[in-house]
């Protein structure tokens, strides 16, 4: 079965021809080449491909692209600002060393945006359940809940 | 990943009818937490899925007389919904400690009873909470107490074209405490053992205790005997420690990747007993 889903990708009207056992995660990195969103564990546990569906963060994996129709979607690749800058949590990261090989970094990054979106000024124990659904294996997490800290104090 | 059709039924109506013409092979998807992990595990082979994210009569939580939620209720939603957290906070706190984020922004209190797990962390609860679920099918609808409708790991009441609408709680009562307790390997995973308890206490005796455990037997269980014997007493020490005594008897859990049975059996002794002082603190 397959179907035309139009939705919102990264603020512009996409649309693209989908087979119904596809997963967003898929539809982002073959067919709309955005390769920023990861795929670690593909069920629900690692967080690695974690985006933002109506500004809630999802695991894109675990997500049926049938079910994106109407919605809008924001990928790693979205937060980038005008003149190509990084965006203020991309620059804490980059700072404050809550990147080694860089692979959880795109969904920590997107669970990042949805916990400050909702909470600009988060403890350390919300910022702790704000990425319980992120698995970083480089960094121990100390410096990514350093780079969060830091990335809220510009939000 | 095995091919599978999708559906997106606008009315339940509609969701029956391709039940019944799947003849079947299809199932429903609610948020797919569960179903899709289990397709991409190669555990469930569907040629369809039918998804029940727009039909709008599944969704909406409300709390007039007692508390009635849509199955497709998100556990995001009640984890932040004021009147939950006030009135039933063990309702409220199993919301907020089950998965992570990314799982609670999808997945629903519906799908979470369905799927039967043992360890499904809305159901003690619902268990204490007395909770009415709310099925429907072709054939008409039906009630059904929480208590009747697990039958085994993955298996409920329902027949295959049926679905759960509602979830209904009883409004609270006056001295009604309660709590939520869970142990994990880390915060936000599958139980290793969860349990609520709910007291209703008047002049320091104990009126009325519901105790439910979970991840200790074949469905989350509903401990009548041990209710039995707190009820009509003063809740002290002695009596606490022979509830958790009684706990170990009544429950039969098994070893697996997450724990043993013996570490199962002795924490959810010490669960209902923690979730009991809980609940006595906050009740009055
Ligand atoms: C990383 C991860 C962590 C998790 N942690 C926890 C945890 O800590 N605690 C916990 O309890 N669970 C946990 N889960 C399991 C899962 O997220 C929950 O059980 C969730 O509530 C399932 O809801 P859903 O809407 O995603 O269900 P789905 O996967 O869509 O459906 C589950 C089953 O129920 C059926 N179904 C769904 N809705 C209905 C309905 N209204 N009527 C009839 N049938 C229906 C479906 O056909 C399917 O068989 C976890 C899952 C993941 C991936
Ligand atoms: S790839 Fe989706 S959670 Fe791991
Ligand atoms: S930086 Fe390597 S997994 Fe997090």
């Amino acid at each position: 079965m397959k179907k035309l889903i139009r939705f919102t990708l990264n603020g512009h009207e996409v649309s693209a021809e989908v087979e119904s056992h596809r997963m967003l995660l898929e539809v982002l990195r073959n067919t709309f080449h955005l390769t920023g969103t990861k795929e670690g564990c593909g069920q629900g546990e690692c967080g690695a491909c974690t985006v933002l569906v109506d500004g809630l963060s999802v695991d894109s994996c675990l997500y049926p692209a049938f079910e994106v129709e109407g919605k809008s979607v924001t990928t790693i690749e979205g937060l980038v600002e005008e003149g190509s800058r990084l965006h203020p949590i991309q620059e804490a990261f980059v700072e404050h060393g809550g990147i080694q090989c860089g692979f959880c970094t795109p969904g920590m990054i997107m669970s990042t945006k949805a916990l400050l979106d909702e909470n600009p000024h988060p403890t350390d124990d919300e910022i702790k359940r704000g990425i319980s659904g992120n698995l970083c294996r480089c960094t121990g997490y100390v410096q990514i809940v350093e780079s969060i800290r830091k990335a809220a104090e510009k939000y | 990943m095995k091919k599978f059709d999708y559906y997106q039924p606008e009315s339940l109506k509609e969701a029956y009818g391709l039940m019944e013409k799947l003849n079947g092979e299809a199932r429903f998807i609610a948020g797919g937490t569960d179903v899709i992990v289990r397709i991409k595990q190669g555990a469930l082979h569907p040629d369809a899925l039918i998804s029940l994210r727009r039909i709008s009569a599944l969704k909406g939580l409300g709390n007039e007389d007692g508390l009635s939620m849509g199955s497709m209720t998100l556990f995001r939603d009640i984890e932040r919904d004021p009147a939950i957290a006030r009135d039933y906070p063990a309702l409220g706190e199993a919301a907020s400690v089950l998965a992570n984020p990314q799982v609670r922004n999808v997945a629903t209190i519906g799908g979470n009873l369905c799927n039967a797990a043992p360890s499904a962390d809305a159901a003690p609860p619902l268990m204490v909470l007395e909770a009415t679920l709310t099925i429907e099918g072709p054939g008409g609808q039906r009630e059904v107490s929480i208590e009747d409708f697990f039958r085994g790991p993955g298996e409920t009441c329902l027949e295959h074209t049926e679905v759960v609408t509602r979830i209904t709680i009883p409004k609270k009562r006056k001295g009604t405490g309660m709590a939520f307790l869970k142990i994990g390997r880390v915060a936000q995973d599958i139980a290793i053992a969860n349990a609520a308890a709910l007291i209703v206490v008047e002049n320091g005796v104990c009126r009325k205790c519901r105790l439910s455990a979970g991840a200790v037997a074949p469905v989350p269980l509903r401990l009548k005997r041990i209710e039995g014997i707190v009820e009509g007493r003063k809740i002290e020490p002695d009596l606490l420690d022979r509830v958790a005594e009684m706990v170990q008897e009544d429950v039969s859990p098994i070893t697996d990747v997450r724990s043993t049975a013996q570490y199962r059996k002795t924490v959810s002794g010490i669960l209902v007993k923690r979730a009991i002082k809980e609940a006595l603190d906050r009740a009055g």
